[in-house]
């Protein structure tokens, strides 16, 4: 009652924060990945290669590449264009120009729990294999949908079209500049090698890291989670293994697995009969 | 201040409950005709009209979320896929009958810009440069997103894929299986009923005694059909080759995947590129 009546005013006021209410313009380009994909990082290497003076950092990101889901229609809509914009969005048909990040979903899964102990969401006693099969059900994050139903909504819509490119994060880790080229040729943007080299420099995890020391209780992500657990953990890939137990990668795969191996992503178990979603209908 | 009055339909804002049914499609892809035969499996003593479509089966685009809450929960929505939504019964149609019957449609909303024929208004619509509210709102996205976004949905939620076409081969089938995905009880009896009572020809006698109450054809063109033909395959009559051409270059292997067959050549797909 006290929450609708809330929205209501802040409704009436214009100052709901957009979403998916964004008035969108052709001419937008979308940062998009499901959360704890890669984005803020994406959002770092895109806006260092836009903006090379201006060096992004977390007290400066959210007016140089804002959220969608942070601020007020009014105001982003007062931006400059073309607007540059994070999105965590499922498919949106009004998006034009979209980069797209997907990660592995065990190391999604790893993230999403730790971030969730940050946000106060879970209790950090909760364990890692209680909370596996609440978050494969789709319990976080509800507004997005599941991992899977996200990276099949774009990948089914949009997949080979103009004005679309999908990212892995783990080939952001392993070949940086190949991916940063990808993006730029995707955005019909031209750059020299070395300002993609300065770009990926100045979003290094370990630059991220010691911003994220001085600046994170002022940035509006993080200012109000917990101070003592980390935004920037591990950014890297294969960490699952080290800490999902084989029921948690089961559940996972055998939910996700078509999916996972259409991204190519290898699978733990044995999947025989998972389903293919190639058949016909 | 229509805020404050309650007077925005819903749309995407809809709280979705669980439980909710979806009935979704594009535009022009047979929404109406399968309210219709829903709910009069559902009332078995009220048949559905015009007059009562909207409180019966209501449409996310008619009323505010509020008087939705109110009303039964089989709920019409041409949306693109929105997880939200967790039982879903999606019909598809063949694009080219799609573009044809929207074609008219624009005509009868008086949204045709003047002096456009069928081979304007189809590149426009496929490359999005034509929007209209509720004919193509951006928020539908094209024939192929609309489509697309759902289909890929499909194996992870309650989702029942009907075919326009084959309910009009045999209407009392397909609707058997919309009455054993939603466990209505459905005697023989039952269905032949819905099916007669939701004819084209039932529905066009309706719509002349009703059009200019129903909000979806009440500004419209009252000289011009809601319920038109009612067929499929009709744009082989009314489309030029080069806009079949047009379609199935930009949407050919999504129909190709739902068994619609293309018809142009190689050489007709390279002369209009």
């Amino acid at each position: 009652m006290w929450n609708r009546l809330r929205h209501t005013v802040r409704a009436v006021l214009g100052v709901n924060p957009a979403g998916r209410r964004l008035t969108v313009f052709p001419d937008d380009i979308f940062i998009v990945s499901y959360p704890r994909s890669g984005n803020t990082w994406a959002r770092f290497l895109i806006g260092n290669l836009l903006y090379p003076k201006t060096q992004v950092s977390f007290a400066n990101v959210e007016s140089l590449i804002p959220a969608i889901h942070l601020f007020p229609d009014r105001r982003l809509r007062a931006m400059p264009r073309p607007r540059v914009l994070k999105s965590h969005e499922y498919f949106d048909p009004r998006y034009k120009r979209v980069v797209y990040f997907v990660r592995d979903p065990r190391d999604v899964a790893v993230s999403v729990y730790y971030y969730s102990i940050k946000r106060r969401d879970i209790p950090d006693t909760m364990p890692l294999d209680e909370f596996i099969p609440r978050f494969v059900g789709g319990e976080f994050f509800e507004d997005f949908g599941t991992w899977e139903e996200h990276v099949q909504s774009w990948q089914a819509t949009r997949n080979g079209k103009n004005g679309f490119v999908c990212i892995r994060y783990e080939e952001m880790l392993t070949k940086p500049m190949d991916m940063m080229a990808n993006i730029a040729s995707a955005l019909r943007l031209e750059f020299t090698t070395k300002a993609l080299a300065g770009a990926v420099e100045l979003s290094s995890a370990a630059r991220m890291k010691d911003l994220e020391k001085e600046q994170s209780a002022d940035w509006k992500l993080t200012r109000s989670t917990r101070q003592d657990v980390p935004f920037v953990r591990e950014a890297k890939s294969g960490g699952w293994k080290s800490k999902l137990s084989m029921t948690a990668v089961l559940t996972i795969e055998r939910k996700w697995g078509t999916t996972m191996k259409d991204l190519g992503y290898q699978l733990a178990g044995d999947m025989s009969e998972t389903r293919s979603k190639l058949e016909p209908v | 201040m229509d805020f404050a009055l309650d007077r925005i339909p819903a749309g995407r804002n809809v709280t979705v409950c669980p439980g909710d049914v979806f009935i979704v499609s594009y535009p022009k892809s047979g929404n109406t005709w399968t309210r219709f035969l829903i709910g009069n499996l559902i009332y078995q003593n009220e048949p559905v009209t015009f007059a009562n479509v909207e409180t019966l089966l209501p449409s996310i685009y008619v009323h505010s979320d509020r008087k939705l809450r109110r009303l039964p929960r089989v709920l019409k929505s041409h949306d693109c896929f929105d997880p939200r939504y967790r039982t879903v019964v999606y019909i598809v149609r063949d694009p080219r009958d799609v573009v044809v019957s929207a074609y008219h449609y624009a005509i009868k909303l008086r949204v045709l810009p003047r002096g456009w024929g069928v081979e304007q208004f189809v590149p426009a619509l496929l490359d999005g440069s034509f929007e209209s509210g509720l004919l193509v709102n951006p928020r539908f996205g094209s024939w192929h997103d609309n489509v697309a976004s759902w289909l890929a949905m499909r194996h992870n939620r309650k989702f029942l894929l009907l075919r326009y076409e084959d309910m009009l081969e045999d209407p009392k089938r397909e609707l058997a299986k919309v009455a054993s995905f939603l466990d209505l009880s459905a005697s023989p009896e039952s269905l032949i009923r819905a099916v007669q009572l939701s004819s084209a020809d039932r529905m066009r006698e309706l719509e002349k005694k009703q059009a200019a109450d129903w909000a979806l054809t009440k500004n419209t063109h009252l000289d011009m059909a809601f319920v038109r033909k009612a067929t499929s395959g009709n744009w082989q009559v009314e489309l030029p080759p080069q806009t079949v051409a047009c379609i199935e270059r930009a949407w050919g292997s999504l129909m190709q995947t739902l068994g619609y067959e293309l018809v142009s050549t190689p050489e007709e797909v390279s002369v209009t590129r």
